[in-house]
C-alpha cells in the first residue's frame, strides 16, 4: 500500500457513498427534484467550479455529475491523478451534503451544534478581514483530537492568533465539552458531524476563487492556482485516518492546503504538504509555519487574549461585569494631536475609580482619550485613528465594543475582570496598537482613561464635541471637486488580482472600509502600499466622472486588465468590484430605476434575485454594466450614479438598509431635487416583494424614476 | 467553459511548451548563420559531417585494431582474428578501455591543473580562496590539521595532498570514503577500487598493449576502474578545488542562447573546460580602464559569453550568459559580432581558427594542451593570470573597430535560466521546505520524502555532449520534456544543461511543462524543474548526491529510482563518465552506441553482466522515444522493488 493507493481507495469510497446518496434521494424525491444548496448563486459550488456545469435535477446529478466526477478518479500513480482524485473526493462529498439538505427540505440537516453550508454573503463578509490579514489564515480540524483539552487548546491557540477555525467530526463535541465558544461570528465554525461536511469549508475557498478571483468555472488549473497562492488554509487531521480522510487530504493538498496529522500508521511525510507530528503543544505554530503564514504580533501587557477573531464575540448581560453605555451616561473616545513635548510616551493615566470599585453588573462612565504626536501626523488622520478604537477594543477577549465617539457601548465580561482586566488595560491596548498600526505617523502616544462621571461630562461637552463638530465641517467640505487627488485602493488584490478601487471623498471604497481620508492616511503609512495617488488630469466627462489620469491609473494598477472606468456611472465602464462589497445595485427595468441590496439581506428582490445571485453577476475585477458593488455610505452621495440621474433612480432597498441610510439620503434628495422624505418613496420587501407590486407602489408614491429618461 | 479533466494536464503542458524556444526555431536561425558562413566560404560541422558519412564500419563497431604496427587488423567473418590471435571481443574491449582511459586522463588532467592553481593561491595573488569553509571541511576530511592555520598555507597543503592522489605509490583514492559503505565494499570485492589516478590510466594503456590482456571482462573491469579514478578522483578534485577557489555555486539568474551576444558591446566568447582562465577574464572584464577603452572604440562595454563547460563554470558562479553548447561554437562566430574567441582545453573545434579568419574574430588559444592552427597563442599561467587576462581583453576590445557592424546577424533568441545548483545549494533550497518543529536542516530528507511518497517518481541525471549523429539538442530537450511530464526530476550538467537553458527549460516557469508532482515541488521549493549542477567534471557532484541520498534513506545506490542518461554524447570523457556512473550503481542510458557493436560479448558485459558486478549497467537505444520509455520503466521497476 502506498500513499497514492490510499488516496485512490478513499476517493472510490467517497464516490460510492455519493452514488448511493443520489439513489436514495431519487427514491424519496423523484428524479426531477431540483438540486441546490441554500443561499448560494453557484448551485453546487465546487462541482460548478471544477466542471463548469450546473446540475439542475437529481436525474442530472446521477447521470451527468457522477460520470463527470468519475473522470477525476484516474488511478495511474502520478500526483496529477492523486490531485484530481482528491478533488473528485471533495466533489463526491458535496453531492452527499447536498442530498442531506434536499432530504431535509433544503434546510440545514444538522442540529444547533453544527453550522453546515456557508452562504455566499458569509463568504463575502470574510473578504475584508482576509485581505487585511485580520484573518491571517484558516485552520480546518478534522476528527477527534486525543483529548478535549488538546482540542480546546488548539482551537483557542488558533483563535488567539486570529486564525479562523473550521471543525469537522468528533472534535466538535470535544470543543463543546471543553466549553469552547463556537460560531461563525467568532470565527470558529463547527461544520458537521461527519467527514463529508468538510466540503463546506472547501466550498468557501472555491467560491472565493469564483467571487474574488474571477476564476472561470471549469478552469481546473486556474482555481488550484488561486487557492494555492491566495487562500492561506491548512488542515489538522487526527488519527486514526481512514482512506477517505486521506483522499480528502489529497484534495486539500491539491488546493495548496497542507495537512498535519498525528497518524503514524500507513502514512508518508511529504514536505510542506503532509507533515507527521504529535507534539500537540507546538501544533499551532508548526501548522502556521507549514502554510507560510506570517502573524504579526504586538506585545501587549494585558491579561486577556487579543485577536481579530474576538471581534464577533458577544457578551450577554449575565456574563457582564461592567458596562459603559454612551447612550445613557457621558462617555467618549477621542484621538487628538498635541505637541510632542506635552506627551510622555506610553503614559497611561486613570482619572476616577478602577473596576473593582464598581458594583458587579453595574454601569460606569468611560472616556478614552488618545493623544498622539508625530512629524508625519496630520489632523485629517485623527478620525482614521479614532475609528480604529472600535477594533482595538473589540479584539480583546471578553470585551465588547459598539458605536463610536460619544455613543459607544463597552462591556467587560466577568471572565475578563476575573483574569485581572482593569481600566489601565484599555490604555495599554490603545497605546500598543496605535504605535504598531500607525507607526509611520505616530511617534509618541499617551492614553488617559476617565471613569469619573464629572470629568467625563466636562470633557465630552467642552472638548470632544467641539472637536467632532469641527471635523464634520471639514468632512462636509470635502468633495470630489474640492480635492486635488484621488487614491487607488488595491488592498484586495491579494484576493482579487485585477480589481482597483478609485477612492474619492464622495465615493468610498466598495467594501465600506476605506474612505478618502483612510486612503490618504494609508498612503502616508505605507508609501508604496495599496493606496496610491491618482491625479485628476485630462477631464473627459464631468458628469460621468471620467479622467485620463484615472483611466491610466486603473490600467496601471490592474496590470492592463482594465483600461477605462467612470466614477459616476453604472452603465458605462462602471467601477469594478473585488467581491467584498457591502451593497450591490442593479437595474430594475420595469420601473426605470435601480434596486440596492445589502449583504445582510437574505431574501429575494423584485427582480427575482437574491444578494448572492446579483453579486455573482459582478466581482473579481470585471465590469458588468448595469450592476455595481459599492459601500453603504455611497448611497447618499451626490455622485451616486450621477450619470444616470443620481439617487432619484433608487426605487427599492431592504427595509433595514433604508433605515440605515435614511437621514443622509433624505438630506441629499432635498438638496439635489428639493424632495422631502425621499426615502418614503422607496419600496422595500414589505411594500413591494415583486416587480408588479413595485410599480404599483412607485406609481402611488409618484416616484420620480417613473418619469425620467429611459435608463436603457 | 466545461472542463475535460482528462485533458487538463496535456493542455497545460502543451500551452506551457509554447513558451519554450522550439528546436526548429533554433534550427531556422542556425540556417541563416550557415548561409552567412557559406558566403564567406567557411565550412561547418554540418558539411564536414556529411563529408565523413558514411562512417567507417570497422571503426564504428570497434573491430579495427591499430595498437601495434603489424596491422591495422580488421575483424570480419573471413578474418575472425587479428595477426596476434586476439579475437573480436578482445579487440573491441581493448579499444573500449583505451577510449575510457583517454577520457579519464582528460578529466583528471583538468583536475590536476586546478590542484596546481590551488597551490598558487595567495592572499595578494591572482587566485584567492573564496570558500574557506569548504577548504577546511575538505582538509578535515583528509585528516589535515586546520586549527590555527593560515588559510593559504592550508590550501597549499591540501593542493599538495590532492596532487599526491595522482601518483601515490600505495593505497586507494581518498574520496572513495565518500561513497556508501555498500559501494565501497562492492568496489573492493570486484577489485576496481582505483589506486593513484594516473596509475589507472597507465595500467589501462599497459593492459591494452600488444601482448597483454585480451579477456573482455578483465578489460571492462579496468575500464570501470579507470572511470572511477576520474569520477571519484580527478573530476571530484577539479570540482572541489574549483569551489574552494572560485566559490561554491549557488542559485543565480542568467540567460542562454545566441541572443545573449550583444551588438552594442565588445563580445568575448570563453570556451573549453578549465575555469582558471575564464575566472580571470570575468574578473577583469569590468576594470574601469578597460570599460573606458571599450567606450573609446564605440562599444557600450564588454560582454563575456560562454560556450561549452567553461560557460557552465562561469555561469554557475557569476551568471555569465551562455551562448550555447558544443555544436553552437561555430554559430557564435558566424554572428560576426565576436571580437575574440578565447579557449582553454577540450571540445574546441580546430575549425574555429580558419572560421575566425572569415571574420574579424581573434582566435586565442591559451593552453599548451590545446594548440591549433590559425590561432594566436597567449600562454596562460597562474603566476601571470591577471595580466594574461587583461592582455586578452585589451586585444579583443581593440578588435571591435574591425567589426563589420552592417554584416552582423545575431538571432534574437534567448531564454531565462536559473543555474548554480551545487549539492550545497540544493540542500539549502531543501531546507526551505522543512519544518523547524520536525526536521533537521542540511539533509536530503525532503527530496527522499518526495520520491518515497511518489510525488516525484524518480530522478534522471542527464549529461553529455552534442553529436552530429543526432539532431542537435533534440534528444536532450525531448527526453527532458517527457521525463518532466512523468514527474521525474532532472539534474543536468555539461552540454545537456545548456540544451535545457537554451530551450527555456531552466526557467522557473518551465515547471508548467511538468507533471503535477514536479510542478508542485518547484513551486514549494522555488526551483526550476531541471537543476544545473555544472560542467562535465561536476558529474562528481551528482555522485555525491546519490550516495548521500542512499545513505540517508538507508538503502543502496542501485535501489534508488535514479538513472543516468547521455543521449547525444560524443567524447571519450563521456565514456569514462558512463563507466564511473554504472560503477557507482546507477543505470546509464546512452543514445549513441559506443564502438562496441562488433562484439556481442562486450555488449553483454556492458548492458547485462555489469549489473551483477556493480548493480547497474548500460542501456543503448538510439530511438529517443524508446530511450525515454526505457528510463521511465526502469525507474518504476525500482520503485516497485522498494515497495513504494
Amino acid at each position: 500500500m502506498t500513499l497514492f493507493d490510499r488516496v485512490f481507495n478513499g476517493s472510490d469510497d467517497m464516490f460510492n457513498l455519493a452514488a448511493k446518496a443520489v439513489d436514495d434521494a431519487i427514491n424519496q424525491l423523484g428524479p426531477e427534484a431540483a438540486v441546490s444548496l441554500p443561499n448560494t448563486a453557484y448551485g453546487l459550488p465546487c462541482l460548478y467550479a471544477f466542471t463548469g456545469k450546473k446540475y439542475p435535477t437529481l436525474a442530472s446529478l446521477k447521470e451527468e455529475a457522477l460520470a463527470d466526477i468519475q473522470e477525476f478518479m484516474n488511478h495511474d500513480p502520478q500526483l496529477h491523478n492523486v490531485f484530481t482524485s482528491g478533488v473528485g473526493t471533495a466533489l463526491s462529498a458535496e453531492v452527499i451534503e447536498t442530498v442531506k439538505y434536499m432530504l431535509n427540505g433544503n434546510e440545514k440537516p444538522y442540529d444547533d451544534r453544527y453550522h453546515g453550508h456557508l452562504s455566499d454573503a458569509e463568504i463575502r463578509e470574510l473578504g475584508v478581514p482576509l485581505v487585511t490579514d485580520d484573518i491571517p489564515g484558516v485552520a480546518v480540524l478534522i476528527h477527534e483530537a486525543p483529548s478535549p483539552e488538546i482540542a480546546a487548546d488548539l482551537i483557542k491557540g488558533y483563535q488567539a492568533k486570529g486564525i479562523m477555525v473550521f471543525l469537522v467530526g468528533g472534535i466538535i463535541d470535544q470543543a463543546i465539552a471543553a466549553d469552547v465558544n463556537l460560531g461563525f461570528k467568532i470565527r470558529i465554525v463547527p461544520l458537521g458531524p461527519e467527514l463529508p461536511s468538510v466540503i463546506h469549508v472547501v466550498s468557501v475557498a472555491i467560491r472565493a476563487a469564483l467571487i474574488f478571483g474571477a476564476c472561470t468555472p471549469g478552469d481546473y488549473d486556474g482555481i488550484l492556482k488561486y487557492t494555492f497562492d491566495r487562500v492561506k488554509a491548512f488542515v489538522n487531521a487526527f488519527a486514526p485516518l481512514d482512506d477517505m480522510t486521506v483522499a480528502c487530504g489529497g484534495g486539500a493538498i491539491a488546493l495548496g492546503f497542507p495537512v498535519m496529522t498525528d497518524e503514524t500508521e500507513n502514512i508518508w511525510s511529504v514536505p510542506k504538504s503532509l507533515l507527521l507530528y504529535n507534539e500537540y503543544e507546538n501544533y499551532v505554530d508548526a501548522s502556521i509555519e507549514m502554510r507560510n503564514i506570517k502573524i504579526k504580533i504586538t506585545e501587549m501587557d494585558i491579561p486577556v487574549s487579543y485577536a481579530a477573531a474576538f471581534e464577533g464575540e458577544i457578551i450577554r448581560r449575565n456574563d457582564m461585569q461592567l458596562e459603559a453605555n454612551g447612550s445613557r451616561l457621558d462617555c467618549f473616545e477621542l484621538v487628538r494631536t498635541i505637541d510632542a513635548n506635552d506627551i510622555e510616551d506610553h503614559k497611561i493615566t486613570l482619572i476616577g475609580k478602577d473596576f473593582e470599585e464598581f458594583e458587579e453588573g453595574g454601569r460606569f462612565n468611560l472616556g478614552l482619550l488618545v493623544e498622539v504626536a508625530g512629524n508625519a501626523m496630520q489632523s485629517d488622520f485623527e478620525s482614521v485613528l479614532e475609528r480604529k478604537i472600535h477594533h482595538f477594543i473589540n479584539n480583546m477577549e471578553g470585551i465588547m465594543h459598539t458605536g463610536q465617539r460619544d455613543n459607544s457601548n463597552i462591556r467587560v465580561s466577568k471572565t475578563a475582570f476575573n483574569a485581572g482586566f482593569r481600566a489601565k488595560h484599555f490604555g495599554e491596548v490603545l497605546y500598543a496598537k496605535m504605535k504598531d498600526e500607525f507607526e509611520a505617523v505616530v511617534d509618541k502616544c499617551q492614553v488617559t482613561v476617565y471613569t469619573d462621571a464629572e470629568e467625563c461630562k466636562d470633557f465630552r461637552f467642552n472638548v470632544a464635541i467641539p472637536i467632532w463638530d469641527k471635523r464634520d465641517e471639514r468632512l462636509e467640505s470635502l468633495t470630489d471637486e474640492s480635492v486635488d487627488v484621488f487614491y487607488t485602493c488595491t488592498l484586495c488584490q491579494s484576493f482579487s488580482p485585477s480589481h482597483v478601487c478609485i477612492v474619492t471623498p464622495e465615493r468610498l471604497g466598495l467594501c465600506g472600509a476605506v474612505s478618502w481620508l483612510d486612503a490618504k492616511a494609508t498612503k502616508e503609512l505605507d508609501p508604496s502600499g495599496p493606496c496610491q495617488i491618482v491625479t485628476k488630469g485630462g477631464l473627459i466627462d464631468e458628469v460621468m466622472g471620467s479622467w485620463d489620469d484615472v483611466n491610466a491609473a486603473v490600467a496601471q494598477y490592474s496590470r492592463g486588465a482594465l483600461s477605462q472606468v467612470t466614477l459616476y456611472s453604472i452603465l458605462e465602464d462602471p467601477m469594478t468590484s473585488c467581491g467584498c462589497f457591502e451593497c450591490i445595485c442593479g437595474i430594475e427595468p420595469a420601473s426605470n430605476g435601480v434596486i440596492i441590496v445589502n449583504r445582510e439581506y437574505v431574501g429575494t428582490t423584485p427582480i427575482g434575485m437574491s444578494f448572492g445571485e446579483l453579486a455573482s453577476m459582478t466581482g473579481g475585477g470585471i465590469q458588468t454594466p448595469g450592476f455595481m458593488g459599492h459601500g453603504k455610505h455611497f448611497i447618499a452621495s451626490k455622485k451616486f450614479m450621477r450619470a444616470e440621474g443620481g439617487i432619484e433612480r433608487i426605487v427599492w432597498m431592504p427595509k433595514q438598509l433604508k433605515e440605515t441610510v435614511a437621514d443622509r439620503l433624505n438630506h441629499t434628495a432635498k438638496e439635489l431635487y428639493g424632495i422631502d422624505n425621499f426615502v418614503d418613496m422607496i419600496a422595500d420587501e414589505e411594500t413591494a416583494p415583486d416587480e408588479e407590486t413595485l410599480v404599483e407602489f412607485l406609481t402611488e408614491k409618484n416616484h420620480p424614476a417613473l418619469s425620467m429618461d429611459p435608463l436603457m | 467553459m466545461e472542463t475535460k479533466i482528462l485533458s487538463v494536464l496535456e493542455e497545460r503542458i502543451s500551452k506551457a511548451t509554447e513558451n519554450l524556444i522550439a528546436i526548429d526555431v533554433m534550427e531556422a536561425e542556425y540556417a541563416k548563420l550557415l548561409a552567412i558562413g557559406q558566403e564567406k566560404n567557411a565550412d561547418s560541422w554540418i558539411t564536414r559531417s556529411q563529408n565523413q558519412s558514411p562512417h567507417c564500419k570497422f571503426g564504428e563497431t570497434g573491430v579495427c585494431c591499430k595498437i601495434c604496427a603489424m596491422g591495422p587488423c580488421r575483424i570480419t567473418a573471413k578474418a575472425p582474428k587479428g595477426i596476434c590471435g586476439c579475437d573480436v571481443h578482445g579487440i573491441v574491449a581493448r579499444n573500449y578501455l583505451r577510449f575510457t582511459a583517454a577520457g579519464s586522463a582528460t578529466h583528471s588532467d583538468h583536475g590536476r591543473e586546478i590542484c596546481h592553481t590551488l597551490h598558487e593561491t595567495a592572499e595578494d595573488g591572482n587566485y584567492k580562496i573564496k570558500d574557506p569553509d569548504k577548504l577546511i571541511r575538505l582538509a578535515q576530511e583528509w585528516g589535515i590539521e586546520t586549527e590555527g592555520r593560515d588559510i593559504y598555507e592550508l590550501a597549499h597543503e591540501v593542493a599538495f595532498e590532492g596532487l599526491q592522489e595522482y601518483g601515490k605509490p600505495f593505497g586507494t583514492l581518498r574520496f572513495l570514503s565518500r561513497a556508501t559503505k555498500e559501494r565501497q565494499e562492492t568496489w573492493a570485492k570486484l577489485g576496481i577500487e582505483p589506486r593513484a589516478i594516473d596509475r589507472e590510466v597507465s595500467t589501462s594503456q599497459h593492459m591494452t598493449h600488444i601482448g597483454c590482456s585480451s579477456l573482455p571482462d578483465v578489460l571492462i573491469k579496468q575500464a570501470l576502474r579507470a572511470g572511477l579514478s576520474d569520477g571519484w578522483g580527478g573530476s571530484m578534485m577539479g570540482t572541489e578545488f574549483s569551489d574552494i577557489m572560485f566559490g561554491t555555486p549557488k542559485p543565480i539568474d542568467t540567460e542562454a542562447n545566441l541572443g545573449v551576444i550583444d551588438k552594442e558591446y565588445v563580445n568575448i566568447m570563453v570556451h573549453g573546460h578549465d575555469p582558471s582562465l575564464s575566472e580571470m577574464i570575468v574578473e577583469h572584464a569590468n576594470d574601469a580602464d578597460l570599460i573606458a577603452l571599450a567606450k573609446s572604440v564605440g562599444a557600450k562595454g564588454v560582454n563575456i559569453v560562454g560556450i561549452c563547460c567553461t560557460s557552465n563554470e562561469v555561469t554557475m558562479r557569476h551568471g555569465i550568459p551562455m551562448a550555447g553548447n558544443f555544436l553552437q561554437q561555430e554559430n557564435a562566430v558566424l554572428t560576426g559580432a565576436m571580437e575574440a574567441v578565447v579557449v582553454d582545453v577540450q571540445c574546441i573545434f580546430p575549425a574555429l581558427g580558419p572560421l575566425s579568419k572569415c571574420f574579424h574574430t581573434k582566435f586565442i588559444t591559451t593552453s599548451v594542451v590545446a594548440q591549433m592552427p590559425d590561432a594566436e597563442f597567449i600562454r596562460f599561467n597562474a603566476q601571470t593570470a591577471g595580466e594574461n587576462a587583461r592582455n586578452i581583453l585589451t586585444a579583443a576590445i581593440e578588435n571591435f573597430k574591425n567589426r563589420d557592424q552592417e554584416a552582423v546577424y545575431i538571432p534574437q533568441m534567448k531564454a531565462k535560466a536559473r543555474v548554480g545548483y551545487s549539492c550545497e545549494a540544493i540542500i539549502k533550497q531543501l531546507d526551505t521546505v522543512t519544518s523547524s518543529y520536525i526536521d533537521e536542516l542540511g539533509t536530503w530528507k525532503p527530496l527522499i520524502e518526495c520520491i518515497e511518497s511518489g510525488v516525484l517518481r524518480g530522478a534522471v541525471a542527464m549529461v553529455g555532449c552534442n553529436n552530429p549523429k543526432v539532431r542537435a539538442d533534440f534528444a536532450h530537450i525531448e527526453l527532458m520534456k517527457k521525463l518532466l511530464k512523468n514527474d521525474i526530476i532532472l539534474v543536468l550538467s555539461g552540454c545537456s544543461a545548456q540544451s535545457a537553458a537554451k530551450g527555456g527549460l531552466m526557467n522557473f516557469e518551465a515547471k508548467d511543462i511538468a507533471g503535477a508532482g514536479i510542478k508542485r515541488v518547484c513551486e514549494l521549493a522555488n526551483i526550476p524543474p531541471v537543476l544545473h549542477m555544472g560542467s562535465c567534471v561536476d558529474i562528481s557532484r551528482m555522485m555525491i548526491l546519490v550516495n548521500q541520498v542512499a545513505d540517508q534513506w538507508g538503502i543502496d545506490v542501485p535501489q534508488l529510482p535514479v538513472v543516468g542518461c547521455a543521449p547525444e554524447w560524443m567524447s571519450e570523457k563521456a565514456v569514462s563518465i558512463g563507466n564511473y556512473v554504472i560503477s557507482t550503481g546507477i543505470d546509464t542510458f546512452l543514445g549513441i552506441v559506443p564502438y562496441v557493436d562488433g562484439s556481442d560479448v562486450v555488449k553483454d558485459i556492458l548492458t547485462n553482466q555489469a549489473r551483477d558486478w556493480t548493480g547497474a549497467a548500460f542501456t543503448f537505444e538510439t530511438d529517443v522515444d524508446k530511450l525515454g520509455d526505457a528510463m521511465i520503466q526502469r525507474i518504476e521497476e525500482k520503485r516497485l522493488a522498494l515497495g513504494i
